[in-house]
């Protein structure tokens, strides 16, 4: 049973605060609060999917902050000048993936710390945003663009793509089971009934959530694409199985005909395409975009990482950990400003809660 | 007997699940050095724990008597002041400090507000190097400028300044050059004179004769025979305590076919110095290797055997390697492991732990890390089915013990890690497998089936070339033998021609004065 809790500590600190938040607040556990949580959290989310990968070959990139904050810039801008919408965000992206690339060319090939040029990055991006808006906010007047971070899918359909998930994931459980008989491998029921009654629940939810309110928004809808985009590779894919390597043990990963240079310049091209289109996210749901948007956004995106179970250290953890820590995190911001608790002291809150997970990380692999 | 200074008795240990230790008995005099021998997982290292210590008393059963006296260490501090010392196998030494700050670590004479009296740290280290004899370092040389072999002489006196008189060495010898372990037993025999009580703890069966005065076997944890002297017992009756059975069967023969084709062909290899410019780790080297053969090649540490297979491999990241290898008559470029694997080589590392296993990961994924691309669809998707089928079929191929296929790593046993590494490697459908060390630290009946698997891979067709520095396991497993020594290759010889003492003389030729050298490099 400590294993059970060890594994799913994050999840079961959601439940709690989820549970105990219902109880404390009148608004907490309503369809259109939930749907904002929802809301806050991709942006983190969609970046801390991508921080993932990073921090499982043991990396860092601390300049997605940064790097939000200039797509944000950069695809109101060029709407600005005149630039079509699809135009604009799609050449954003390109300039996300190419100042990845630029951090893992460095980290990759002249084996710099990542720490080091990403800090660089951090700061070169921000003084980027900073000159091209030349120091002040960009309205954005395009309706179309607006759709992005403030439309939603409808209601009924909603509810389809909901249920047609459930039915993919109990299809695929049966698959799982069915392989495992084949290839006589141990099946632990107690786990995947509970795996599957949590993500039933969470699809219910969901389905309530978005149900009752508007539907799925467009934000949401790209954040659990870009998740489950990440699940699957870390999971299923030859690239994904790399990274795991690559963060066990790069040597053994090298000799064993894992090119190291490109798999690491791919991970930090990944995690700044997803920083811009968290920009462009952002952009789209304020209606302009700040120079200083996303400052700071590192932070709370490697605590949802490292929450969510992914070790420093590299070579241990998973997109799901880091969604829920996503989550953890949402919900426990909105959890204390609905409760009124004073900002000063939500910082205070926050950076304890990161310590506590970064000591049960240290203390459940010391106990193996 | 009055000379009896350590005695251990009924010693047992347990784990859980396991009994490490059951029923340990021996004792080391005065004056006189006790080795004491056993394979990997005999009980070696817990034993030494216990007596140091790490184990604090209530853990075990059994006595520990210290100069008569019975001992129940609470910890590793109260064993220290026992006068027991450990020279560990893996060095525990600062590199960036200096020697004199690595013998006092933490014990410094100090002065008035605790500053430190660097003088006095200086002049009591120099002494001690003194009472060792030593006189090519100094107290003030950083440590990470000394040699491994002048390291371990550092880990000596450090012993020493706790006025030790009972020091015991962990297999001292496994990483030194023979001129480092000439200077090591001259160390120990100065001690020896001094009355220091040591044991010594190898299986390498040469040092045990050069050294040790008394002999003592180790198996499953349990004390075999007495400790005899050691000009009482034959090496044969030795190794036979160790395993428990007779061991001619030790390198399995397979029928001698006829030497195929020529497959790998190296040409003028040359590998450079990672630190020193102008160097070679490898210097001009051609050989070839042929289908149905097993290549051995023999050597000392660090004479570029290893460097040699890495190149040949892509693998070399020290510096520059440049060379040509042909494989079936076709020139290859290889510039990166990636490629050699594509080309059909593979290489098994030496150092399973930090170049071959990605410890804290699964079985199933050490399995089949290097044939992913084999397991995949062209979208990169990792056909699960069919890996779990591959890596199930390695495991009853190879005969590997395991729990599960989803089980760490890190739980195997040595024997089986390597043979995950051996069948990540099959995995690839190798051409040319190149095992570097492929039985090291392993038991001797995972070497037999180790042997057993390499000759049916030559039966298969594949070229089989194996770096190893055990020299009964070269001469007993090698259709041919190359030599290297300091870089160069120095001999080849057939199974026929090939002796240990040959062997030895070409290898340590680097080592002889020079005027042997040069007509045996055109030999």
């Amino acid at each position: 049973m400590s294993k059970f809790l060890r594994d799913n500590a994050t999840m079961l600190a959601l439940i709690f605060f989820g549970v105990l938040l219902a109880f404390t607040s009148d608004v907490f556990f309503t369809p259109r609060n939930l749907n904002n949580v929802a809301q806050q959290v991709t942006v983190v989310g969609i970046v801390a999917v991508g921080m993932t990968m990073v921090i499982l070959i043991a990396g860092i990139d601390l300049s997605v902050g940064s790097l939000v904050g200039l797509a944000a810039i950069g695809v109101t801008w060029l709407m600005q000048h005149d630039f079509g919408v699809w135009t604009a965000v799609v050449l954003t992206l390109i300039n996300g993936g190419i100042i990845g690339y630029w951090n893992g060319f460095w980290i990759a090939r002249y084996r710099i710390p990542a720490f080091i040029i990403t800090l660089g990055m951090m700061t070169i991006a921000r003084g980027l945003a900073l000159s091209i808006s030349d120091g002040s906010s960009i309205p954005v007047t395009n309706q179309t663009f607006q759709l992005i971070g403030g439309e939603y899918i409808p209601v009924w359909p909603s509810l389809i793509l909901l249920g047609v998930m459930w039915l993919l994931f109990l299809y695929r459980t049966a698959f799982d089971i069915r392989q495992r008989r084949r290839y006589k491998l141990d099946i632990h029921l107690p786990e995947i009934i509970i795996s599957g009654v949590m993500i039933s629940i969470g699809i219910g939810l969901a389905m309530w959530i978005f149900g009752s309110y508007k539907g799925i928004p467009i934000p949401v809808a790209i954040f659990a694409v870009v998740a489950l985009a990440g699940v699957f590779t870390l999971r299923s894919t030859r690239f994904g199985r790399r990274l795991y390597a690559m963060g066990g043990n790069e040597e053994a990963a090298r000799l064993s005909g894992i090119n190291i240079r490109v798999t690491t310049a791919a991970v930090y091209v990944i995690v700044a395409v997803l920083s811009a289109i968290a920009g462009v996210i952002l952009s789209s749901r304020l209606n302009g975009a700040s120079p200083n948007l996303g400052t700071m956004l590192e932070l709370d995106v490697i605590a949802a990482v490292v929450i969510g179970g992914t070790s420093l250290t590299g070579g241990i953890g998973t997109v799901g950990g880091t969604v829920v820590g996503a989550f953890l995190i949402g919900v426990l911001s909105n959890g204390m400003s609905l409760l009124d608790i004073n900002a000063f002291y939500q910082l205070i809150i926050k950076g304890f809660i990161i310590i506590v997970a970064v000591l049960f990380d240290v203390l459940s692999k010391r106990k193996k | 007997m009055s000379d009896i200074i350590l005695e251990m008795s009924g010693i047992i240990k347990d784990f859980p699940g396991v009994r490490a230790l059951d029923g340990v008995d021996f004792a080391a005099r005065k004056g006189e050095v006790l080795a004491l021998i056993g394979e990997n997982g005999a009980g070696k290292s817990t034993l030494m724990k216990v007596l140091s210590g790490v184990w604090p008393y209530p853990s075990y059963e059994g006595d520990i008597h210290v100069r008569g006296q019975l001992m129940r260490f609470a910890g590793t501090r109260e064993a220290e002041r026992a006068g027991i010392a450990i020279i560990h196998q893996e060095l525990n030494l600062i590199p960036e400090l200096t020697v004199a700050e690595n013998v006092f670590l933490d014990r410094q004479t100090r002065g008035f507000l605790g500053r430190i009296d660097w003088n006095q740290l200086f002049s009591q280290t120099t002494a001690l190097l003194e009472r060792l004899n030593i006189r090519d370092f100094a107290a003030t040389d950083p440590v990470k400028s000394l040699t491994v072999g002048k390291q371990q002489v550092v880990e000596i006196a450090k012993a020493l300044s706790l006025s030790a008189d009972i020091l015991i060495f962990d297999e001292p010898t496994s990483a030194l050059t023979d001129k480092e372990v000439a200077e090591l037993f001259r160390i120990i025999r100065d001690l020896k004179a001094e009355g220091v009580a040591m044991v010594y703890i190898s299986h390498k069966m040469e040092e045990l004769e050069q050294i040790c005065d008394r002999v003592q076997v180790l198996r499953d944890g349990k004390t075999i025979g007495a400790s005899d002297p050691i000009a009482d017992v034959d090496m044969d009756e030795i190794i036979r305590r160790m395993v428990g059975r007779n061991i001619e069967d030790m390198f399995p023969r397979r029928e001698q076919s006829e030497p195929g084709p020529e497959t790998l062909e190296v040409k003028r290899m040359s590998v450079s110095h990672p630190t020193i410019p102008g160097a070679k780790r490898v210097d001009n080297v051609s050989f070839s290797a042929r289908r149905g053969e097993i290549l051995g090649v023999a050597g000392l540490m660090g004479a570029g055997r290893s460097e040699l297979m890495q190149a040949i491999f892509g693998a070399y990241d020290g510096g520059e390697a440049a060379g040509e290898v042909y494989l079936d008559g076709e020139k290859l470029a290889i510039g990166s492991p990636t490629d050699a694997i594509a080309q059909g080589i593979a290489l098994v590392t030496e150092d399973r732990k930090h170049m071959g296993l990605v410890l804290g990961q699964s079985i199933l994924m050490n399995l089949t890390l290097s044939a992913l691309g084999n397991l995949s669809n062209r979208f990169g998707v990792v056909d699960a089915g069919r890996e779990r089928s591959v890596a199930l079929k390695n495991v009853a191929d190879l005969r590997i013990k395991i729990p599960g296929l989803d089980y760490l790593i890190d739980t195997l046993s040595g024997g089986n890690q390597q043979k995950v590494v051996i069948a990540k490697w099959l995995n690839t459908a190798p051409r040319v497998l190149i095992l570097d060390e492929p039985t090291r630290g392993i038991d001797v009946g995972a070497k037999v089936e180790i042997y057993k698997l390499m000759n049916q891979l030559v039966e298969d067709g594949v070229t089989v070339i194996m770096v190893s520095s055990e020299l009964p396991e070269v001469l007993g497993m090698s259709d041919r033998i190359l030599v290297m020594c300091e870089g160069r290759k120095v001999a080849e010889l057939s199974r026929e021609e090939a002796t240990k003492e040959i062997i030895m003389q070409y290898a340590s030729q680097g080592e002889l004065a020079g005027e042997a050298t040069d007509e045996q490099v055109s030999a």
